[in-house]
């Protein structure tokens, strides 16, 4: 009984980036003393707390088989429109809500364009990703836009000394955690991506399915977005360019299988873990900055071949 | 019994039908027509063949991006590291160059460079098995991370005039840019190769179906390898022409170039998932959109708006394929 | 909340009269493209009865069960379910008349628990929190198991199962849903003895409940061990419906099949040449093993067994698809090694594939462009395609198999099932093989081009090619070839010289029961027809 036990953490999805973490903490503890310091790893998880909030999102959509490259627009459209609510209002409660409507009806046309337009999503969110940075650009001049310090509450504040950031993830974390698990959406997404046609067969109705994890990465980025807004302070309109890739690559390096079906919610959690270990360990070590994305795009690729080698063992094994 | 399928799937130059769907294919020269018409009235002179040829400087390299692009896509792949791969042939041949290699070896080294990248993407697509958007995805931050690692994102631009001539000069009473010629012949010879071998049969066959041509005695593994292999050394190519146009060879160019190329081929008429598409209706997709874009910012339109004009473009290539398409559902 | 905890109950079990019809077809009929598929069927299904359908592949079988399954809209007759009559629009309408069916190809989520795939598209029960109840899925997954008298690991992912447990979930699955008719496609063909042995007994259980039981299958001994009801099906139409008490079994064989193929088509004898393929124990690692056999030029040499019994994987491996891993294939008497099917093909060997759709044609494209596929390097010149030799070999074939097509620019898909498989042939023989490698050739094909297709493999043989044919289609097989040789799970278990063949051993070689004599074996219930 114990062996099966063991031996069903070791086939989780999200068991080898979590093991990959551990043993990279491990090292990076023994080489460098300023790793393990509390302040450095709280920082570590504030930082990755928004690619986090977002591949958890998008993790949704790559379980149920599409794919979302829009989520580095999205993300700036929706900082954008937190920032320029937080100008014209007072509160933070407005600006959030803008934001996440921003986020949603994207993540609608998104949805729309993918299940009812049938245009294959990789092409639909590309050709989002591409006018919607367009559109930024255009709304957002050639300016900086400044990010009221009263409004920078959820990239800098701390709720009973947790930082706001990392209280947001946990947050997100948890409703999509109860929604894969309780609730029928939740389920069907890993039924449609596992198995399309038996999906149809026992009537799923995959494009909703679909449509309704385009609508939830909207709402990711709505969120992350006023959390990146009060983390950077000042918005420019090419911010988070290539901010797809980060949250793609902690989704494929949790765990999840990038043709969809395969995976967990905390796949993406760890991915971003790992992203945000490996970069602090870059900077830490005083590695120039141009290496950061030679580092990202290898380990992306590995990670994908490891697993599509793993899997096929697996496959084998059964 | 399972309903049959019922002619060709898209109106698109689907392998021998000699006659490649008019319809798209008209569609395409009358929205090119259009879209000059309405320029030269915003700016008398823009249809000019002065003018147009002129213009079609911009779009060399893109063009054969998007030639490359039209193969991969055709056997029911996605290429997106084409512009980060760009960049780094281009590095890779500025700094050898600038280490004291004479440049044509230089240039050579890149055609090495951009070969080899395409290669690295057709294996992992290949043999390991792997969804070619991720590979290239992945390969699309590795080509840019190490053209800036290497030059440390500084530019090389002390090239010699023999060499920017390639980019910047004229045939013909400075009538034809220096490059044109290039992008012309690439298209002819890529054209004979889709539609006149038996490779550019392969390449049909396995985006159209890849089990089917695997029982044919076609290694289906080979063939991709050769289409990223050409891919890359199209790249190469380009980059050599972009690198003599700009006379800098810099690890941020041609950035996000890669999405426009992808959105000239779906345009032209390419089914994005593979098994029909051709030459002819890519160079219009390229026309079309290359001409918008140069006559929007020659009206003065902002840049940015060729950002959201090719997004849309985009969405709505694809979306009109499905629309021309008789669906047999 | 629903009653979870009891899956395989019964809706009214206690008040079922025993011969109740729990589903009627009247004269119900389907048709394809213009062609019946099934015809003017009136047939009734009883609760408490095990009812087997037979029939030879094409016979209607299928297409008769997913009208019932809601896959199928009937074009002629009704369907009627506990005297109702009812519109079966999709399987999950069926499925809410109690109609469930299990599938012969596995549907289930590969990467989803055994627990998760019992509940998908279901109604979950929940707890009072509004949270999914967990717990109670696995209880009543378990009760549902131990009912069938199964221990398995319900977290499991189906991935991880045995073909044989994965049926079982799909089994399962059928119960749980009060599922009053069950409709079952060869649900034996993936299960060891024993395990169908285990499902016999669920059976058993099933109908004592009062569920009428829909069995489809070719295997002859447990039809007879199990039904109730026999009916009959041959060419579209119900040829026969009756008790199995009283039925011979080489009455039913004769039902089948249907007047002798002999009269459809008569094969030419010749004397066979030299020895042209040798297989020296060729195996594939947990696939086949051990096949050794020979075929000589001019030959036909047939291959029967059950769906599963690894025929077309040995062909396959002779062809350089799916290579062998131990063992010896010799051409001509020399050794070779076949790694890739580009291999095969440049020893002269050829595989005319069983899926026409998924393996041998790209359907959108033209007939000509599919013919000279495999062949491309005959007909071009330095990698440059000969349009016009192209066209000659496309219409030489056209004429020589008198393929109809408005000309041969036209999409193969555009063609009738028999015309597709002819230039399917076609392409084959473009490369000139001297080995020709046929599974299942005349697949969804009509009687008509049936005939054709027999000719023409006819002529292969006379002109000193080597051929094997896949089939399962027994009176195929005993028509056409000068041997046969049958499988069964990965072995050779017998061969049989023509022309006379002794049907009961091939059927009894085909179940896995190997004769000692070829000649005066009794009809045994394995045979497969």
């Amino acid at each position: 009984m114990k062996g099966l036990w063991v031996g069903r953490v070791i086939r989780r999805p999200e068991a080898p980036p979590l093991a990959f973490l551990v043993i990279m903490a491990i090292l990076l503890g023994l080489t460098t003393p300023r790793f393990l310091a509390g302040a450095n790893l709280l920082s570590i998880v504030s930082q990755v707390s928004v690619v986090g909030i977002v591949s958890l999102a998008l993790n949704q959509v790559i379980l149920s088989g599409e794919i979302d490259v829009s989520v580095g627009s999205l993300l700036a459209a929706c900082a954008f429109t937190f920032a320029t609510m937080a100008h014209a209002t007072s509160g933070l409660l407005l600006p959030l809500l803008a934001s996440i409507a921003v986020g949603a009806f994207i993540g609608l046309l998104n949805g729309a364009i993918v299940t009812i337009g049938r245009v294959p999503s990789i092409v639909a969110t590309l050709g989002m990703l591409l006018g919607l940075r367009g559109v930024v650009l255009l709304l957002g001049a050639n300016g900086i836009l400044l990010v009221p310090n009263a409004a920078r509450q959820f990239g800098l504040g701390t709720v009973v000394g947790v930082p706001t950031p990392i209280v947001f993830l946990v947050l997100v974390f948890a409703v999509f955690d109860i929604a894969n698990r309780h609730t029928e959406w939740g389920r069907d997404i890993l039924a449609v991506g596992s198995n399309r046609r038996a999906a149809d067969a026992v009537g799923l109705r995959a494009g909703f399915v679909k449509f309704r994890c385009f609508v939830a990465v909207g709402l990711g980025c709505g969120i992350a977005g006023a959390v990146f807004a009060g983390q950077i302070g000042e918005i420019q309109a090419t911010a988070a360019t290539g901010f797809e890739l980060q949250a793609i690559a902690a989704v494929v390096l949790g765990g999840t299988s990038i043709t969809g079906g395969r995976g967990s919610t905390f796949a993406p959690v760890f991915g971003a873990l790992l992203v945000g270990v490996i970069l602090n360990a870059l900077t830490l070590n005083s590695v120039p900055g141009t290496f950061e994305q030679l580092v990202l795009g290898t380990l992306i690729l590995a990670a994908i071949s490891i697993d599509a080698v793993r899997f096929r063992a697996l496959r084998r094994a059964s | 019994m399972s309903p049959t399928i019922v002619g060709p799937l898209t109106p698109t130059e689907a392998p021998r039908r000699r006659r490649p769907s008019l319809t798209r294919t008209m569609v395409l020269f009358l929205l090119l027509l259009a879209e000059l018409t309405v320029f030269n009235l915003l700016l008398p002179g823009y249809m000019s063949p002065g003018s147009l040829l002129d213009t079609s400087r911009t779009f060399v390299e893109t063009g054969i991006l998007a030639l490359g692009m039209t193969f991969v896509i055709i056997s029911g792949g996605i290429d997106l590291s084409v512009a980060s791969l760009l960049a780094l042939v281009s590095v890779v041949m500025g700094l050898s160059f600038q280490a004291g290699l004479p440049l044509p070896a230089a240039m050579l080294l890149g055609l090495a460079t951009g070969i080899g990248g395409g290669l690295l993407n057709g294996a992992a697509v290949a043999y390991l098995g792997l969804h070619p958007f991720v590979v290239t995805l992945a390969t699309m931050a590795i080509y840019r991370g190490a053209a800036y690692a290497i030059s440390n994102a500084a530019a090389v631009s002390d090239f010699p005039p023999w060499f920017t001539t390639i980019g910047q000069s004229y045939f013909i009473n400075g009538l034809v840019p220096t490059q044109l010629p290039i992008l012309l012949v690439a298209a002819i010879a890529l054209w004979l190769l889709l539609s006149r071998t038996s490779f550019g049969r392969r390449v049909y066959s396995v985006g159209a179906n890849e089990l089917a041509t695997r029982f044919s005695g076609v290694s289906v593994e080979r063939t991709k390898l050769a289409i990223y292999g050409l891919m890359g050394g199209l790249v190469a190519v380009a980059a050599i022409i972009q690198t003599a146009r700009l006379s800098t060879a810099r690890a941020n160019a041609s950035m996000g170039l890669e999405l426009p190329v992808i959105a000239m081929v779906v345009l032209g008429g390419t089914r994005i998932t593979g098994g029909a598409g051709g030459i002819l209706g890519t160079l219009l997709g390229v026309l079309v959109l290359a001409y918008l874009q140069d006559g929007l910012a020659s009206v003065g339109v902002r840049n940015d708006w060729g950002l959201v004009v090719v997004g849309a473009f985009l969405i709505l290539g694809v979306l009109a394929n499905e629309l021309f398409r008789k669906s047999p559902r | 909340m629903q009653d979870i905890g009891e899956p395989i109950s019964c809706a009214a079990a206690a008040d079922f009269k025993p011969t109740i019809a729990a589903c009627r077809l009247i004269g119900a009929g389907k048709r394809f493209f213009g062609t019946w598929a099934v015809r003017h069927v009136d047939l009734e299904f009883r609760a408490g009865e095990v009812h087997a359908v037979m029939g030879e592949n094409g016979a209607g079988k299928s297409t008769l069960m997913k009208m019932l399954h809601g896959v199928h809209l009937p074009d002629e007759g009704q369907v009627e379910v506990f005297g109702r009559l009812v519109t079966l629009t999709s399987p999950r309408a069926a499925e809410a008349e109690g109609i469930a069916m299990v599938p012969q190809e596995l549907d289930l989520f590969p990467d989803l628990s055994i627990v998760e795939n019992l509940f998908v598209g279901r109604k979950r029960p929940r707890t009072r929190l509004g949270t999914f109840d967990w717990a109670t899925m696995r209880r009543s997954a378990l009760s549902a198991f131990a009912r069938l008298d199964i221990a398995i690991d319900v977290d499991a992912p189906i991935r991880s199962l045995s073909g044989a447990n994965a049926q079982m979930v799909e089994i399962a699955r059928a119960l749980m849903h009060d599922a009053r008719i069950v409709i079952m496609d060869e649900p034996t063909a993936a299960l060891t003895e024993r395990e169908a042995q285990r499902l016999f007994g669920i059976l058993g259980e099933l109908k004592r409940r009062g569920v009428a039981i829909i069995y489809i299958s070719h295997r002859l001994d447990e039809v007879f061990q199990i039904a109730d009801y026999i009916t009959v099906m041959r060419d579209g139409e119900r040829i026969h419906t009756g008790p199995t008490s009283g039925l011979e079994m080489t009455t039913l064989i004769q039902m089948m099949i249907g007047r002798p193929l002999s009269k459809l088509f008569h094969r030419t004898r010749h004397p066979a040449g030299d020895t042209m393929l040798e297989l020296r124990s060729l195996s594939r690692r947990g696939v086949f093993g051990d096949i050794s056999f020979t075929v000589r030029r001019g030959e036909i040499v047939g291959m029967s067994g059950l769906i599963g019994a690894g025929r077309s994987e040995v062909a396959q491996a002779i062809f350089g698809i799916a290579p062998a891993t131990d063992g010896q294939i010799l051409i001509a008497g020399h050794p070779v090694s076949i790694a890739t099917s580009r291999q095969g093909i440049g020893h002269g060997i050829i595989y005319v594939p069983e899926e026409r759709r998924s393996q041998g044609l790209v359907l959108e494209y033209a007939i000509d462009w599919n013919m000279t596929f495999s062949a491309l390097d005959r007909i071009s010149r330095g990698g440059f395609v000969s349009r016009r030799r192209e066209k000659q070999i496309a219409e030489r074939f056209r004429g020589l198999f008198s393929i109809r097509c408005n000309s041969i620019g036209a999409p193969v898909g555009s063609l009738s099932g028999g015309n597709q498989q002819k230039v399917l042939l076609a392409k084959a023989l473009v490369v000139e093989p001297d080995i020709i490698l046929l599974d299942e050739p005349t697949r969804g094909v009509d009687v008509g081009a049936k005939a054709e297709i027999y000719r023409i493999i006819d002529d292969l043989a006379a002109a000193g090619k080597a051929v094997l044919v896949v089939s399962s289609e027994m009176n195929e097989l005993l028509s056409m070839a000068d041997r046969i040789l049958v499988m069964h799970r990965g072995r050779l278990t017998g061969s049989f010289e023509g022309p006379d063949f002794p049907v009961a051993a091939i059927g009894a070689a085909a179940a896995g029961i190997v004769a000692e004599h070829n000649e005066d074996v009794t009809l045994h219930p394995g045979a497969v027809v």
